[in-house]
């Protein structure tokens, strides 16, 4: 899961490739991902995991690092 | 609202009261009764208006607890409530649409409606509700007790102009309330409200009585003050309405409650989704969350997804403002900004194209600004500002605001809080003498 996560936001949102993310790297609150644009996240995370996520748990305070989206899809 | 006369010493005898009452669950009722009977001293039909969609909401939320087709009935529930914004707030202006489609074939009769009152807070209401039914049907928060509910829906810091908060972060809050009165509430409480009382009294009612005549007659002034005027406006409804959080947040603290934040310094962002995520935070998370997501979900068209989803969705965002072209205008400014800079991400991404983040900035500052003509209705002045004299000024007013609000004040707000809020007070009330010019959103 973990792997698959780093993988698809590094080719959708990360504007060098070269650029490398741990699981606590902060995604939402340092900027490095759009707030809008993380419905691709969400639709991503259905169709690979089948879990669909609620919009109100895709926040910088609950879905900010790797680490914090395999808890909450692992929730659902 | 918190510029009447009456609304801290109100605030000050419901506190102390509210922390004498021995059990939380009182101490709930009495926050209750007293938030209705503070609706009431402004707008007496509202308390019946808020009364029935609160019973309303509850028994639709009961019913999906109890029905295995929750899907079915939360629909049921939002367009229940929908209906009520539109009667109450949409109604004269869906009427205006028609009649002029129907204008078209002069044989149709013409529709005469009488635009009913606007019960006080409706739009935030309303908001709030849509989310509580929501959010128990995604699971992400139950239905709680009635008082809760009934609490959360009324509570008068935040009844008029929010932050739209969520049942989800009220509810434990609400439950589990601390058994004493806290100093660290009334600190946090004075020195935000003091804050907020400057930012509104001084800063934005100074600033609109400077610039209120230029919007009105823009015919009567120079190019220079149409220019000043235009930028100004911006800092004036960021101090406004910001102001006005801050005095909601600091009262709703006296309670022991810890509402979200709706501003994060949004003149400092350096594009305009990351504005959103700083300007009117409630509001722009709540349109993410219920508009913009289930809009966007089991699309894979990019054209719908990169630009019909921001457009309508902050269309949509600025009707919610208040029934007028103007506003749905402004959202969807917005919204085609959200879009070009998702194709400009990509652009950039591909080229490799990186921009200095000062640039960035000062960009989303003037974009916001021009939007904010739109808003306001004062196309007149846009003339005066696409000029060099404009762009001029638009990098001063906005380097001037980043030296006060991102270095100073809250440089001097964590070292000495209690002083800097106790001459932030006192500036208010020596400065206020009857610039005070309401809330600007209040009237939303």
């Amino acid at each position: 899961m973990e792997e698959k996560l780093i993988a698809f936001i590094t080719h959708e949102f990360l504007s060098d490739d070269n650029v490398e993310i741990t699981e606590d790297t902060k995604l939402i609150s340092s900027g490095l991902i759009d707030s809008f644009s993380l419905v691709s996240l969400q639709t991503f995370i259905n169709k690979e995991f089948g879990k669909r996520i609620p919009a109100p748990k895709i926040t910088a305070e609950s879905f900010d690092t790797i680490r914090q989206m395999i808890k909450i899809i692992e929730q659902f | 609202m918190f510029s009447d006369l009456y609304y801290f010493p109100y605030l000050i005898i419901t506190v102390c009261i509210y922390w004498l009452l021995p059990k939380q669950s009182l101490r709930t009722a009495f926050l209750t009764l007293s938030s209705y009977g503070f609706i009431w001293y402004f707008d007496p039909k509202a308390v019946y208006v808020v009364l029935a969609l609160t019973v309303f909401t509850y028994l639709i939320a009961s019913w999906m607890k109890k029905s295995r087709q929750t899907g079915l009935i939360h629909k049921i529930g939002i367009i229940g409530l929908l209906l009520v914004l539109i009667l109450f707030k949409y109604l004269g202006f869906l009427a205006g649409i028609i009649n002029s489609l129907l204008s078209f074939f002069h044989s149709l009769p013409v529709f005469n409606i009488e635009e009913l009152f606007l019960p006080l807070g409706i739009s935030y209401l309303i908001f709030k509700y849509v989310s509580y039914l929501t959010d128990i049907h995604w699971k992400v928060v139950t239905k709680g007790k009635f008082l809760d509910f009934a609490c959360y829906g009324s509570l008068f810091t935040i009844f008029m102009a929010g932050p739209i908060e969520r049942f989800e972060r009220l509810k434990p809050q609400l439950e589990n309330g601390t058994a004493k009165f806290k100093r660290e509430y009334l600190d946090f409480a004075f020195g935000r409200i003091a804050f907020g009382l400057f930012r509104k009294l001084v800063l934005a009612d100074w600033i609109g009585y400077f610039i209120n005549p230029v919007w009105h007659h823009p015919d009567h002034y120079s190019a220079i003050f149409r220019v000043v005027a235009f930028f100004c406006y911006s800092f004036q409804i960021y101090f406004d309405f910001a102001g006005y959080s801050d005095i909601a947040i600091g009262s709703s603290r006296l309670f022991g409650l810890k509402i979200m934040e709706n501003f994060d310094n949004p003149y400092q962002a350096t594009n305009i989704s990351q504005f959103w995520r700083r300007w009117h935070i409630s509001l722009s998370d709540w349109i993410r969350d219920y508009l913009f997501f289930p809009m966007s979900q089991n699309r894979t068209s990019k054209l719908w997804l990169t630009f019909f989803v921001p457009v309508i969705a902050m269309g949509l965002c600025g009707l919610w403002h208040d029934a007028a072209w103007q506003y749905v205008l402004w959202g969807a400014w917005h919204g085609l900004g959200i879009s070009l800079l998702q194709y400009w991400h990509k652009y950039s991404k591909r080229n490799k194209i990186t921009i200095p983040v000062i640039i960035s900035q000062a960009a989303t500052f003037f974009f916001v600004t021009l939007g904010w003509a739109i808003f306001k209705n004062g196309t007149g002045l846009l003339s005066a500002m696409v000029s060099i004299k404009g762009a001029i000024f638009c990098l001063i007013a906005w380097l001037l605001y980043c030296l006060v609000m991102k270095v100073q004040i809250p440089l001097y707000f964590k070292q000495r809080r209690l002083i800097t809020s106790i001459v932030l007070l006192m500036g208010a009330i020596v400065l206020f003498c009857g610039a005070n010019t309401g809330f600007i959103y209040g009237k939303f």
